[in-house]
């Protein structure tokens, strides 16, 4: 597991770092794993994990606060999108990412987003569209107008990043940690609330509670 | 998969593992091999018995110090050696847990009371024996590890046990309330430690993980697929499910694993191994460190295999290919049982949460798995799954140099045979239809000339007048020459 060990660990009033669970999602090959690689690679090259590239943990300063974000990466494949939605259980933030010369895999976003919006009620966690690989710009099939009209119509938050040049991927995360603090400011609460035991092989039972509502 | 992983394989009969009455349930040794509700009928067949026998028993030894009683009156000599042999009698019983006849009545009397029938859901004493050695030992670490908390694990202890005598009579709840409960009592003792105790966070994990290692090691045979939950035929259904996608390759489903590599073979023994003992741990947070270690396992023969760290594509399949392969035990049970009882923190967040996240979602698509999802035709599937054929073998091609030339050639002859049967199929096939074909041909023509005699039938009409002889009307038949005769010659 990849633990951001050498981090300033800037605490809250409480004396410990927010937990946020952020899921990515997309299909298959549009580099959600070389996103969070890259993520955990460019500030600790000795956080790599040794063994598998599915789930980190890295621990922001973000000034005042400090927040600990899990990273779920989860499997694109077509045939497990039947599956995936619980993933999303106790989920604070979700990257929807697709690839720019993939059309399709734009499609399959806003599908992913579909899941997310039968699992949780709006505004609950924050959303981010990802078009990735802008380093295949000449194969470019979709328009960065297209992701941002997309984005603005559904109130997600919207970048372009290509994991294989570094550009922005930083910035996603860092903008979904902001964002997820300031939500956590916002409600009044001093943390984010422990999620309640859920079964995890059931239908999703109707969310009472909200953890980021604005 | 090769011979050498075949042989390296682990190799649980089903059959030890189901009732010994045949029901078809998962059996438990704890339960002497039977499953809870065979188990409870033999316990309560027994327990009749052995009340049956104390009676007899309670009113012999009545009998018996009637009789010495009598006999000490009429003669004191003789009243020591009764006596003594009585004495004897009665230690003997002792050991059978019946020391006097008051004691004796006042039990049989509570034959049929609410706490026999609870002691008959009880495993054997032996059982218990072990049981309560495991529990004594957890509950002295408990408070060994409290200890140095000082003023707060004295409060946490309080807390601990009023949860623990409190439990006891919630047992008539379902076991969603009793999950429920269970789940209001961690947050409560963390909500305390933390705003009464101002105990640092790490240290509430201890201490919770801790708190959920002695209340579950007392619970978990009461909170444990419970017989109000249809728990054990889900178990059923999954087995039942998992045993018929035996012929499911990993090319089938894409896992990135060549099982040819020992060290890769090897991690994936180790993997079932891990996932297998999920099993016979009691507390929660132990059934899910076996699904991590099992999970690291997977990562480590993916890493192997492709010289690069696993992604969640590669992780996914392999652990779907894992669970068909090593069709764990009461899967269905344990699943439920840590979805209850775990500190819910760890199944949402953490490591160990994302890779028992990750189990529910194998275990959910084993369930939903059809022909679309291994790349096969519905024709394909629907044979598979009915046993009438199975996937072809690798073509020799595909085996590693360094395969012994053996198995190579003997797997390239199960190749032919299995063509060459299908091919003997397929002639039997025709030569049936054909046989049909000729049944039913020689049918049809039978049938037509049988339409045709209907439809006109042969009349065949009387004649108008007497048929008379054919020479009648040859009058000159007198004035013909005789007949030749014949001429013999000399010669």
């Amino acid at each position: 597991m990849a633990q951001a060990a050498g981090l300033p660990q800037a605490s809250t009033a409480s004396g410990q770092p927010y937990v946020s669970k952020l899921v990515l999602l997309g299909s298959s090959s549009v580099g959600k794993t070389s996103l969070a690689l890259r993520y955990m690679k460019q500030d600790f090259s000795n956080v790599l994990p040794t063994v598998g590239c599915a789930f980190f943990t890295k621990v922001l300063d973000l000034g005042s606060s400090s927040l600990k974000l899990e990273i779920w990466d989860t499997a694109g494949q077509e045939k497990y999108q039947s599956v995936c939605h619980l993933y999303f259980r106790g989920a604070n933030a979700a990257l929807l990412v697709y690839d720019i010369t993939r059309k399709d895999s734009f499609h399959k976003a806003q599908q992913w987003l579909e899941d997310l919006e039968k699992e949780f009620q709006p505004g609950e966690v924050v959303v981010m569209l990802v078009g990735n690989k802008t380093d295949l710009g000449e194969e470019r099939e979709v328009t960065f107008q297209e992701g941002k009209e997309f984005a603005e119509s559904k109130s997600l938050l919207f970048m372009e990043t290509s994991a294989k040049l570094n550009y922005q991927v930083s910035e996603i995360f860092n903008t979904v940690a902001q964002e997820l603090l300031q939500r956590a400011g916002d409600t009044g609460s001093s943390r984010p609330q422990e999620g309640e035991a859920v079964a995890l092989n059931q239908e999703p039972p109707i969310r009472q509670r909200q953890c980021c509502a604005r | 998969m090769s011979l050498k992983s075949e042989r390296r394989g682990i190799h649980v009969d089903q059959s030890e593992l189901l009732c010994k009455k045949g029901c078809g349930y998962y059996g438990n040794p704890a339960w002497q091999g039977f499953c809870s509700k065979c188990w409870r009928e033999e316990y309560h067949k027994a327990r009749q018995r052995q009340i049956q026998e104390d009676w007899e028993l309670a009113e012999r030894l009545q009998r018996e110090e009637e009789e010495a009683f009598a006999s000490s009156q009429s003669s004191q000599g003789a009243q020591s050696l009764t006596f003594s042999k009585f004495e004897e009698k009665k230690t003997n019983e002792k050991t059978r847990k019946v020391t006097t006849v008051k004691k004796f009545f006042s039990a049989s009397s509570r034959a049929g009371s609410k706490k026999e029938i609870q002691e008959a859901k009880a495993p054997s004493p032996s059982i218990n024996r072990q049981t309560s050695i495991e529990t004594d030992r957890v509950t002295k670490e408990f408070i060994d590890f409290l200890k140095t908390f000082h003023k707060t694990g004295q409060e946490v202890y309080k807390q601990t046990k009023m949860f623990l005598e409190a439990m006891p009579y919630k047992r008539d709840l379902s076991i969603e309330e009793q999950s429920e409960c269970t789940q209001d009592f961690y947050q409560n003792v963390a909500e305390r430690m933390q705003t009464r105790g101002k105990v640092p966070p790490e240290k509430v994990e201890k201490i919770m993980d801790q708190i959920e290692k002695h209340i579950m090691t007392r619970l978990y045979k009461f909170v444990f697929c419970p017989e109000t939950t249809d728990d054990e035929k889900k178990d059923l259904a999954i087995q039942k499910r998992i045993r018929a996608l035996h012929w499911v390759t990993p090319q089938m489903l894409c896992v990135p694993v060549n099982e040819e590599i020992p060290e890769v073979s090897d991690m994936v023994v180790k993997a079932i191994t891990d996932i297998i003992e999920m099993d016979s741990k009691r507390v929660p947070r132990d059934k899910l460190a076996c699904i991590t270690r099992c999970s690291k396992h997977i990562f480590n023969a993916i890493k192997i295999t492709k010289n690069e760290p696993a992604s969640a594509d590669d992780f996914l399949p392999t652990l779907i290919y894992i669970v068909l392969k090593g069709n764990p035990p009461r899967l269905q049970s344990n699943i439920q049982y840590i979805t209850r009882f775990c500190n819910p923190s760890r199944l949402m967040t953490g490591e160990d949460g994302y890779y028992f996240t990750n189990l529910c979602c194998a275990v959910a698509f084993i369930e939903k798995l059809d022909a679309q999802s291994l790349n096969l035709s519905q024709e394909d599937f629907d044979r598979y799954m009915s046993g009438q054929t199975s996937p072809r073998k690798q073509e020799s091609e595909s085996w590693p140099p360094e395969a012994c030339l053996g198995v190579k050639q003997m797997y390239k002859n199960l190749d032919l045979l299995s063509q060459l049967n299908e091919r003997q199929e397929r002639i039997m096939n025709e030569a049936k239809k054909l046989e049909k074909d000729l049944i039913d041909w020689t049918d049809g023509i039978a049938k037509e000339v049988q339409d045709i005699v209907e439809k006109y039938p042969l009349e065949i009409k009387p004649p108008n007048q007497p048929l008379a002889a054919i020479d009648s009307e040859n009058v000159e038949n007198d004035k013909l020459p005789p007949p030749l005769q014949p001429q013999v010659y000399a010669g």
